[in-house]
């Protein structure tokens, strides 16, 4: 039986990164789904649900649930992103009789990507390699709201030739938190500085996380400070993409 | 008073500071780790706690009348105070009646939530501070900056000299062991002869009519017994129905805060000294202190009365341990003191405090009685937007982006300009410069994003 | 209206369920102890290092005294002692001591019987009462507490007076200690510096 999902591309891969999105598409097909693209989607409004602007927050929410309502299961490449939908969707709809159903039906079939692999499909890559030593980093919302943590170190256990190199701190926050990031930048830097030390204290060759806005945060920081670990998401490698540029390198 | 941004400025340029944070609460995380992993289901010891307090809050009134009722059956008597300057007027005027020229305080929040230290210098009464840190905090004239290590701003260096400058007969052993000597020495005297003792209270036991205090120095104690008159000022939701719910809660408190099993001094306190004992005080007063609570259960804040002041949340919060405690600028610090700072110095004081927090759930997750810290800091920011309190230029360009962010086509025509843009800004895969939003690339660089969005590509076929 | 009606006020509800209120207390999470040992159960708390008591056993009553003069020795301390105005404690020997009722503030040493002690924590559990004061307690420098053995409780929840309160009933798990100076643990912040139990075989009397 074929799964038909819908890929929920998210604001940030769609325009920053977008071979997360194809390597998210390569890999639930390896995983035999067919995948569409909603064409309504856009962002689920996490920036403004996280700023306080709820009205836009809704509006978002809204146009992202008649966007997705459609399809069987919606996979989304980032934690942060899947726990605005799963998560606090139906808080912003609770006192929404027409809309708290609805709210509440995407949320149910919502899924991160590596728990929809992982958990839904009990896929695991075959035929992947990669020669490197890899640390991981797991991204708060995806951790906490969703239990993410087994799931992508267990897709990347299929990856032939990759190491895991234990990350110090690799629950703590990376100091981005969304607009956080630039509403308090001194205070962002400063764990994001910790962060990037950790990160090049594993001797690790890659560094790897589930959601591209903390990995933009801490491969930014380690640009900077002149490191020369590279940055992906785990899909990428997941899918067999490790291979192409890391964040930040020319295609 | 300085902003919240300058005081972060300062917080962060004080390397001292940082490492002072990083040594106390990076041994209460370690600590806290291993207490949590030893006992038998935290998680549902959690969830425990949580519904005694929630169940505690729901029936606040009549647990409140129980308590005074047995508290008064006890000898004691109890006062009812709806603000923090009512509050303080009640224990200076108790000071007056009883001719106190000093009082020894054993460490409470709550006193500092009422400005007492303050109150009772301007009513001319001498007060001593006996927790080791607020004997710190007191001879250095600040703040605390953490609510169970009020002297954690400050490094070992720091406490030497300011012992050498005040004691009067000061450590010469340059140790921390010394130095506490130095301070036992000092406040021994000044404790035995004060003539009131006051206290807060770790909980309220409404079938008793008990306070407990908690300890790890055995100062309250010896604040509490000498003097003739003890006072204790207690926030309303500080009850709990009974010892044995007071059991479980000192389980938690004790490993969130410190990681051990328990304090050290956990004492019971039910009216004055009886007719034949040997010691104790002749009165007991109780101020029962509402300071917002009451207000705060009406307004979806209630959760926020299952807190007891355990510190966890600080110690596990990311921005805490970069800025410390006097950064937030009221008398709670960290995550519960973001949430707490507004209700009693107003959101327009304090926005910025719900703002400056990455989300990212940390503080929950350690919190004993399960306060979704959280969610209640984004209901602050709600509030704040509603209200008007945000800066114009977020304001509108959140308003802008989410105006364009609903109308696909438009937003799909727009991300292609900004990939474009960004093409011409990036330089071998990053941009170190990148208009409108420096304070992403004043400390980090941003990487050029590909030649075409994904929602373009896709559109062109491409597929993986 | 007073401060008292206004917050009763704000908080009127229904009574609270008695039922409902011990349904939160059933079947507690805490420590696991063996009730078959709880005196070694107990012991092993007094050894951790966030305790830091020491320990000794006696067989009666009246091998208190020398029990107490072998600790003070072995510490260095003069045979000097705070002794509470308790029967059970007056009937020993108290030949070879300084006796003295109330306690100074450099008090060395101070003696107290504990109504229980806690397996579950090292938990020293004691009430004010006529013959028991509170100050000697905090304000010695060693604190010497008997312990009868048959009264080792397993859990804290054991330790709660049923019925009239005493003014203070108070536990005891350690000695005193601060992490206030940068986290650093130091003994004898205010309180005792030294905790020693005598644990009694027999009955206390």
């Amino acid at each position: 039986m074929t799964r038909k999902v819908a890929l929920f591309v998210t604001c940030l891969v769609d325009l920053m990164r977008p071979r997360i999105g194809f390597a998210a598409i390569r890999a639930l097909e390896a995983a035999g789904c067919e995948v569409v693209v909603p064409e309504g989607q856009t962002c689920c409004g996490q920036p403004a649900l996280n700023s306080g602007d709820r009205d836009h927050a809704v509006a978002l929410a809204k146009q992202t649930i008649a966007a997705l309502e459609p399809y069987e299961a919606v996979v989304v490449p980032s934690g942060s992103c899947a726990g605005t939908i799963r998560c606090h969707y139906p808080e912003l709809f609770e006192h929404d009789a027409a809309w708290l159903p609805r709210a509440h039906a995407v949320a149910g079939k919502t899924f991160e990507i590596m728990a929809y692999l992982d958990e839904v499909c009990g896929w695991r890559p075959e035929g992947v390699s990669l020669d490197a030593k890899a640390t991981y980093h797991d991204s708060c919302s995806g951790l906490r709201e969703l239990g993410i943590k087994a799931q992508p170190r267990r897709l990347l256990k299929s990856v032939e030739g990759l190491r895991l190199a234990p990350l110090q701190g690799e629950e703590t926050c990376c100091g981005f938190g969304g607009t956080f990031c630039v509403k308090y930048p001194s205070i962002s830097n400063a764990i994001v500085g910790e962060k990037a030390d950790a990160i090049d204290a594993t001797g690790a060759d890659l560094l790897l996380a589930a959601d591209l806005g903390c990995l933009m945060n801490m491969a930014g920081k380690l640009n900077r400070k002149g490191s020369k670990v590279r940055a992906f998401h785990a899909i990428e490698l997941i899918a067999g993409m490790g291979d192409g540029p890391a964040i930040g390198e020319e295609a | 008073m300085s902003g919240f941004t300058d005081r972060v400025d300062l917080a962060l340029a004080d390397r001292i500071l940082k490492v002072a944070v990083e040594r106390t609460a990076g041994t209460a995380e370690a600590k806290r780790a291993v207490a949590v992993d030893a006992f038998p289901d935290f998680e549902a010891a959690r969830d425990r706690a949580a519904a005694i307090k929630d169940h505690v809050v729901a029936h606040l009134g009549a647990y409140l009348e129980q308590f005074e009722a047995k508290a008064i059956a006890a000898g004691a008597k109890v006062h009812w105070a709806s603000t923090a300057d009512e509050a303080c007027r009640i224990v200076i005027d108790i000071c007056k009646a009883a001719g106190a020229k000093s009082v020894a305080r054993s460490k409470s929040m709550l006193g500092e939530e009422i400005g007492l230290p303050h109150a009772l210098a301007e009513a001319g009464i001498g007060r001593v501070e006996t927790d080791l840190a607020e004997h710190i905090i007191q001879l250095a004239d600040e703040r605390p900056s953490h609510i169970i290590w009020p002297a954690m701003h400050k490094t070992r260096e720091q406490v030497s000299a300011l012992f050498k400058a005040k004691h009067r007969s000061p450590h010469e052993e340059e140790t921390i062991a010394a130095m506490a000597e130095s301070a036992r020495r000092e406040l021994r005297t000044q404790m035995l002869g004060a003539d009131v003792g006051i206290s807060g209270a770790n909980f309220l036991i409404a079938d008793t009519g008990a306070v407990c205090t908690v300890t790890n120095e055995g100062n309250a104690e010896l604040s509490l017994v000498p003097p003739r008159v003890h006072i204790v000022t207690a926030g309303i939701e500080k009850i709990v129905p009974s010892m044995p719910h007071a059991i479980h809660m000192l389980r938690m408190l004790a490993r969130s805060a410190t990681g051990a099993t328990l304090t050290q001094y956990t004492t019971f306190y039910t009216g004055p000294k009886r007719a034949d004992d040997r010691d104790g005080p002749e009165e007991m007063h109780i101020v029962l202190v509402d300071n917002g609570r009451t207000k705060m259960r009406e307004e979806g804040l209630a959760e926020m009365l299952r807190c007891i002041r355990c510190g966890a949340c600080m110690n596990h919060c990311v921005v805490f341990r970069q800025i410390g405690g006097h950064a937030y600028g009221g008398t709670y610090p960290g995550p519960m003191g973001a949430v707490l700072t507004p209700v009693f110095d107003g959101l327009k004081q304090s926005r910025e405090l719900a703002s400056a927090c990455t989300l990212n759930g940390k503080c929950q997750e350690v919190c004993p009685v399960r306060i979704p810290l959280p969610t209640l800091l984004r209901g602050w920011r709600e509030k704040s937007w509603r209200e008007g309190l945000e800066p114009t230029s977020m304001r509108w360009g959140l308003g802008i982006w989410a105006w364009v962010a609903r109308r696909p086509a438009l937003y799909r025509f727009g991300t292609g300009v900004a990939v474009r843009v960004m093409q011409i800004l990036g330089k071998k895969g990053w941009i170190s410069r990148l208009p409108l939003a420096g304070g992403w690339t004043r400390y980090r660089d941003m990487p050029k994003p590909a030649p075409q969005t994904f929602m373009n590509q896709y559109k062109k076929g491409r597929r993986t | 209206m007073s401060a008292r009606d206004a917050i009763l006020a704000k908080l009127k509800g229904a009574a609270p369920d008695k039922a409902a209120a011990d349904a939160l207390l059933i079947a507690p999470e805490r420590p696991a102890v063996d009730t078959g040992a709880l005196e070694a159960e107990f012991l092993a708390r007094l050894a951790l290092p966030s305790v830091s008591a020491s320990h000794d056993a006696i067989d009666t009553v009246a091998d208190l005294p020398a029990a107490v003069a072998r600790y003070l020795a072995a510490q260095g301390e003069p045979h000097t002692l705070c002794l509470p105005r308790d029967p059970r404690l007056s009937a020993c020997d108290w030949s070879g001591f300084t006796l003295h009722e109330a306690a100074a503030p450099d008090e060395v040493a101070t003696l107290a019987i504990a109504r229980l002690g806690i397996a579950e924590t090292g938990s020293l559990v004691f009430e004010t009462a006529p013959q028991a004061p509170m100050l000697p307690n905090f304000l010695a420098l060693h604190h010497i507490v008997l312990l009868a053995v048959e009264d080792i409780a397993a859990h804290l929840e054991d330790a709660p007076l049923v019925g009239a309160q005493p003014r203070a009933h108070y536990w005891i798990t350690g000695v005193s200690g601060t992490t206030d100076i940068e986290g650093t643990y130091v003994r004898g912040a205010h309180g005792p510096r030294f905790l020693h139990v005598i644990l009694l075989r027999g009955a206390v009397g």
